[in-house]
């Protein structure tokens, strides 16, 4: 679903998807895995989440952004996305997760925004990738 | 790095790219480098980012590049860029993501013969008494108000609540405020973000580091300074957390909207920028005027939760004054000549710190005679550097010099096959207690994965723009 890329500072991701709704989905676990420990995470609650851009690119540095910002500001850690919705100027979500707390989440990388820094969405062998870096 | 790059050796020290209209370069790029750092240097794509930062509308002089420099995102990590404040761009991804990341030096009336016999506990206080925010929020609890206090009053409202001590503030560059500080131009979720981190140290490269000091190399300026051979010393290294990074976000994607308006294309979206002078460009500079002054706060927090271990172990007669606090992460308006002019500029430092030399009136008046302190850490198991600014980074670097010693490995190739726990044992066996939140963070910041700082700092000191004043090492280190 994804595997992560090097980066001489930070970090980054290619992620999978077999459609790009999948894709988008599975961007926003990847990064949160860089972030936390995915397991320890319980989908007790569920959440609408919701995206703007100009263009697929610009919507996946968005979209990516509100989920951190979710998982930094709002403090909810998030593990499974479902897209309802995408256009190349909107996307709408419903995640599941729970409230963060430290007793329980172990935490990894504190992820400090999402770049621009080579971002690539493109065509893969089956369905769809994409290549994001993270500022750590 | 890419073929096709033309490099011609200007001196032992320098560098240079030509300008290449064809790549739409409206300047040079400057780089300071030894052969053995250039090797490196062109192993990532560092120099081509150099490149792209060249073509900013606005650029006056070169782009500059300094020997620590690395692959960032956008602007490579080690650049110095200043624009024309009149016609020329600001760019947020310019200053970075970490608003005022920077360091402060810390000295205490200890030794390190005095500190080594308690050091395990020191560690260990220290590591309780500062957070690193990783998993939950710190100590300092404010609300929505008095978070728009500190984005006003920056390292002042710590001291005013009782965070620190009368002298503390007036030794923080800026005096640990920016000016022009603009809370209504920072969003609520920037804001959000903020108010749980505030006192913590986050985690990546950042650290809180004892150390002692291992060399003197200028008597008059450590004198200055108040630092002694054998010496224990504390280097803070922390931003301005979550605010600081929403700041950046919210406005990277402002620019991307706006930038068709100024018929304004660039190589790369991260670079994205907008006119100075435009509506935009000012509320950026308000936001990051005030996350910068967050940052000086969180590091002002953070001086003052040390003070509270270091009492704790070793009794109220040990004393912790701060030398200095520098950002290495910022846009600022400063004057200088170029091609024989003088003009106002925004100097844009990305990973990279401001170098003032003697008789700067922006330099503590206790200083002034000797310049103002630079410090430059190294990696956790090497050393770091006090440096003090010198007249050649006023006439070549727009008063800016290095600000680290410069990632080598990526984080996942320093990692491979090593061990937390050995790992540990060995940096504990060579004297460096280490502790950290995360395993990684201790992996992923091991010596190998940075360049040598000595290397950085003879290239910074034989060019003329900082000179050495003394070599620290570290004793015992907290990572996020």
């Amino acid at each position: 679903m994804f595997e992560i890329l090097e980066h001489p500072a930070d970090i980054g991701f290619r992620a999978f998807g077999g459609t790009l709704p999948e894709l988008f989905a599975n961007a926003a676990k990847a990064m949160l895995s860089i972030a936390c420990e995915l397991d320890d995470v319980a989908p007790k609650a569920e959440f609408a989440i919701s995206a703007t851009g100009a263009d697929y690119e610009s919507l996946l540095v968005n979209w990516l952004s509100e989920v951190l910002y979710w998982f930094d500001g709002m403090r909810i850690a998030l593990r499974e996305f479902q897209v309802t919705h995408l256009e190349p100027d909107s996307i709408r979500a419903t995640a599941s997760g729970e409230r963060r707390d430290a007793e329980h989440h172990r935490s990894k990388l504190i992820v400090k925004a999402v770049t621009w820094h080579q971002l690539k969405i493109a065509r893969a062998e089956s369905g769809w990738m994409a290549e994001v870096y993270l500022d750590i | 790095m890419p073929a096709g790059i033309h490099i011609e050796a200007i001196d032992a020290f320098r560098y240079r790219i030509p300008r290449d209209a064809g790549r739409g370069m409206r300047t040079d790029v400057v780089v300071y480098a030894s052969e053995a750092l250039m090797a490196q240097i062109r192993k990532d794509l560092s120099l081509e980012q150099a490149m792209n930062v060249a073509t900013l509308p606005g650029i006056a002089g070169s782009s500059l590049a300094m020997p620590d420099i690395h692959q960032g995102y956008g602007f490579p990590i080690g650049g110095v860029a200043a624009m024309d404040a009149a016609d020329g761009v600001v760019s947020p991804g310019g200053v970075g993501f970490d608003i005022n990341c920077g360091v402060r030096l810390v000295r205490t009336t200890l030794s390190a013969d005095e500190v080594r016999p308690k050091l395990r506990e020191l560690v260990d206080q220290v590591f309780r008494d500062v957070p690193c925010g990783a998993g939950g929020a710190g100590f300092i609890k404010i609300g929505p108000k008095e978070l728009d206090r500190v984005l006003a009053d920056g390292a002042g409202w710590m001291v005013k609540n009782g965070y620190g001590e009368e002298r503390d503030a007036g030794f923080a560059e800026a005096g640990g405020a920016l000016e022009g500080a603009d809370a209504g131009a920072v969003s609520s979720r920037a804001k959000e973000r903020g108010i749980p981190q505030l006192g913590t140290l986050g985690s990546g490269n950042h650290f809180l580091e004892v150390q002692y000091v291992e060399e003197i190399h200028d008597e008059a300026a450590a004198r200055a300074f108040g630092i002694v051979k054998g010496q224990v010393v504390v280097l803070i290294h922390s931003g301005s957390r979550g605010l600081g990074h929403q700041v950046c976000t919210d406005y990277v994607a402002e620019m991307n909207k706006v930038m068709p308006k100024y018929n304004i294309t660039l190589p790369d979206r991260q670079l994205a920028c907008c006119p100075i002078r435009a509506p935009e460009g000012q509320a950026y500079l308000g936001a990051m005027c005030a996350a910068a002054n967050f940052a000086w706060a969180n590091r002002q927090a953070i001086m003052h939760f040390l003070r509270g271990a270091f009492r704790r172990i070793f009794g109220e007669s040990a004393h912790l004054d701060l030398i200095y606090d520098v950002c290495h992460n910022i846009a600022k308006r400063e004057r200088y000549e170029v091609g024989g002019k003088k003009r106002d500029l925004l100097v844009h430092r990305k990973g990279a710190t401001r170098a003032f030399p003697a008789g700067h009136r922006e330099v503590p008046a206790d200083y002034r005679h000797v310049g103002q302190p630079v410090f430059v850490p190294g990696s956790m198991g090497t050393a770091s550097w006090v440096l003090v600014g010198a007249e050649g980074a006023m006439r070549e670097t727009f008063g800016s010099v290095c600000h680290g010693a410069g990632r080598l490995m990526s984080r996942t190739a320093v990692r491979k096959g090593k061990d937390a726990r050995q790992e540990t044992k060995k940096l504990e066996d060579a004297g460096i207690l280490v502790r950290s939140e995360t395993r990684d963070g201790i992996l992923e910041e091991l010596p190998e994965a940075y360049k040598n700082v000595d290397e950085v700092i003879e290239v910074v000191h034989n060019a003329g723009l900082a000179r050495k004043v003394s070599r620290l090492r570290p004793m015992g280190v907290i990572k996020g």
